[in-house]
């Protein structure tokens, strides 16, 4: 009886364990795969940031994944410096924003390494990445010459303060949704880190005033650094605004005159009449005799 | 002192008759059940209907346009026909000045069932702009209305003074209210110069906002940007349709309440035989502005234009569309063209006919051009695609034609449908004339 009683009780807890280790398998199987990618981005004379992108192949098919806790570090010998922490949107993405380069640290080699860490979730596997890039200025400056103007900048790495040849640089200028690129795709960096590209006269700015962007994009030592120079350069917008004419779209303190002149007028004489035909009523309930 | 007595026996309001009093009955069950459903839309809003975003107007139009077009009975009879000088109109202009009353009173009740929040109502008004065409249209339906309204009463005042001497024993409170109606009408010639002349202007008036009432209905749609509307013909060919709307009401009418009252001696099958002629005139100039409206888009041959025109010919709208032009409008032209055709049973079925095409070719205005944006359908419930009317709709729908239907049968009730001193008069003149 008391073997009986053990038999049972053992495999009750076989079976338990078997349930246990099944549920906890289970669950480790429907947790999915993030992948994060980090771009590292700097504008001359002004913030730099971290754009993070979190995406997941769920049923075959690259999703972004949103409300996921990211945290950023700066590493340094090892060590991992926590400098910030971000919560990716609706769109997977996220954006830790810097105000100096001078709030992380470079290596011996003057590299910056940023690693971007995922604790996981019930639904997601932990994840990181990590970037590693330099620092590099662009001056840009608007110089003219027989009375033409170009934009020359300079690349240069800051730690050895060398120019950078054999860059490829774009030049653009800002636009409302995009911005446009002037002249060739890119332009190539001379032996003195230096392109010239000359502005074209046409192009239209609100009172005339441009901002160029010279960028080095997606550089896989450097990120992305955008320098800008604005410039009294565009042509004139004149702008056909009729916000404060009379138009048939206006609002009703801007109805166009005839049509306040013609139908107040029709709607005046049809009830003049009517007023007209109401007092003749009037007048025959008088004249009975 | 004219003898009325023959013609008052013939022509008094009479109290209703056991059919009367069941079709009486019905209508006001018909329009309890639709304000129960009414009450239900307020309290839910307009989720009870089947619009939506494209079909943001559906039934409530079709019938507000329909009931707008029949209005127009009014100024095609009453002020044509006496702008024109026909003496056969007499028997016929108070029943057409009935039916206008009624439509144009329900034109602007329909107008309100399809505001999702009719208490926003006086927002037109504090902040409408004179640019848009509902503006104008919620100026000219109380205009209209009170023009109907006088038309029906100046000529009605030496009946209402000749029903209060008749009624005076018979019914001491009918006769009341006919002596404050007449407004101490005697029949003076200083109130019979002033009411002539006033008929006069009036007749004018109401011939001229009933051409700016359907205009401006018609631009309604026109002035919108959209396939099947964006047409220059569209106020043209609404004023044709309303005249073939309301004379088709007139006529059914006419047939219903002759039979009713046994009228036969002063609606005589003469009256019938040129109110088809004038049916028959008005289908005919409808049919020629229905080719423009057809025709030309399809010789033009836009892209949207055809897809709009196949929806109607041979696509998903096809059959009511075929219904309409053929059972609505061809065959009762056919039908009227010939003598036989237009005897009082006849035009009773050809008015039949032209009223139940005149409803749904408003459907068919309204409905499949909203059921075809410009923009592509993407990203939207399927359902949206289609659109055909809730029970709610339905309902409440069909409580405005009863409706329409219960105030001119309470207005046959208690005013003389034939004009009493009018005929009296015409039947001295003509006895002089044949005794002379």
């Amino acid at each position: 009886m008391k073997n009986q009683l053990s038999i049972i009780r053992t495999s009750f807890l076989v079976l338990l364990s078997v349930f246990m280790v099944t549920m906890s398998f289970a669950q480790k199987v429907k947790k999915n795969k993030v992948r994060l990618s980090v771009s590292y981005t700097k504008i001359m004379d002004g913030e730099l940031y971290f754009d993070i992108k979190a995406t997941s192949k769920i049923k075959n098919k690259n999703t972004f994944i949103p409300n996921l806790d990211l945290t950023i570090y700066n590493v340094l010998n090892d060590e991992e410096i926590k400098i910030g922490k971000i919560t990716t949107n609706m769109d997977g993405k996220g954006r830790l924003v810097l105000p100096k380069l001078d709030s992380i640290h470079a290596d011996s080699t003057n590299t910056y390494t940023i690693l971007v860490k995922f604790k996981g979730n019930a639904s997601f596997k932990k994840a990181k990445k990590s970037i590693n890039f330099k620092n590099a200025n662009i001056k840009a400056s608007i110089i003219k010459k027989d009375s033409i103007n170009f934009i020359q900048a300079t690349l240069i790495e800051t730690s050895l303060n060398m120019p950078l040849s054999e860059a490829t640089l774009n030049v653009q200028v800002q636009r409302l949704f995009k911005s446009l690129k002037i002249g060739k795709d890119f332009y190539t960096t001379d032996e003195n880190g230096t392109i010239l590209v000359s502005i074209p006269t046409d192009i239209p700015g609100i009172d005339g005033i441009l901002t160029f962007e010279v960028v080095l994009a997606d550089s896989d030592n450097y990120g992305t650094v955008k320098a800008m120079v604005t410039a009294p350069l565009g042509t004139q917008i004149v702008q056909d605004n009729d916000f404060y004419k009379r138009e048939m779209w206006s609002p009703r303190d801007k109805t166009p005159l005839f049509l306040l002149i013609f139908p107040n007028l029709l709607t005046f004489a049809v009830w003049g009449i009517i007023i007209y035909l109401i007092l003749n009523l009037i007048k025959l309930s008088k004249l009975n005799n | 002192m004219k003898n009325y007595d023959k013609l008052l026996n013939d022509l008094a309001p009479q109290k209703f008759g056991k059919a009367g009093v069941i079709w009486t009955s019905s209508l006001i069950v018909i329009i309890i059940i639709g304000l129960i459903a009414y009450i239900d839309q307020i309290r839910k809003g307009l989720v009870v209907t089947n619009l939506n975003d494209y079909a943001l107007w559906g039934i409530y139009i079709s019938n507000f346009v329909f009931f707008v077009a029949t209005s127009f009975v009014a100024s095609v009879t009453v002020a044509v026909l006496r702008l024109t000088n026909n003496s056969w109109r007499t028997p016929i202009v108070r029943i057409a000045e009935i039916i206008a009353v009624a439509c144009i009173i329900m034109a602007g009740l329909t107008i309100m069932i399809d505001m999702g929040r009719p208490d926003r109502l006086l927002n037109l008004f504090i902040y409408g702009r004179m640019q848009s065409p509902i503006i104008w249209d919620v100026i000219i339906i109380p205009t209209f209305m009170i023009i109907s309204l006088l038309l029906l009463y100046f000529p009605l005042l030496p009946d209402l003074a000749i029903l209060k001497t008749h009624f005076k024993e018979k019914n001491p409170t009918l006769s009341k209210w006919y002596g404050r109606l007449s407004l101490n009408w005697t029949g003076n010639p200083k109130q019979t110069k002033i009411q002539l002349k006033s008929i006069k202007i009036v007749a004018l008036l109401i011939l001229i906002t009933g051409i700016i009432l359907q205009t401006i209905d018609a631009w309604l749609f026109s002035t919108l940007f959209r396939v099947g509307w964006d047409s220059t013909n569209m106020g043209a060919y609404f004023v044709s349709g309303a005249a073939v709307a309301g004379l088709g009401a007139l006529v059914t009418v006419v047939y219903v309440l002759r039979r009713a009252y046994k009228l036969e001696n002063y609606i005589t099958n003469i009256h019938f035989d040129k109110l088809g002629k004038f049916l028959a005139l008005a289908c005919l100039v409808y049919l020629y502005f229905n080719i423009n409206e057809y025709l030309i888009p399809e010789f033009t041959s836009k892209k949207e234009e055809i897809s709009h025109l196949n929806l109607l010919i041979d696509g998903q709208f096809a059959p009511l569309f075929w219904l309409v032009i053929i059972g609505g409008l061809i065959i009762p032209t056919i039908i009227l063209l010939f003598k036989k055709g237009r005897t009082p049973f006849s035009i009773f079925v050809v008015g039949l006919l032209v009223v139940i095409g005149s409803w749904w070719k408003r459907y068919l205005i309204v409905t499949p051009t909203l059921l075809h944006p410009f923009l592509p359908i993407q990203g939207v419930p399927k359902s949206w695609q289609h659109y055909f009317p809730s029970w709610h709709e339905w309902i409440i729908t069909i409580a405005t034609l009863a409706m329409a239907l219960l105030i001119i049968t309470i207005l046959v009730r208690f005013l003389p449908i034939i004009p009493i001193e009018k005929t009296a008069n015409e039947q001295e003149l003509l006895n002089k004339n044949t005794n002379s």
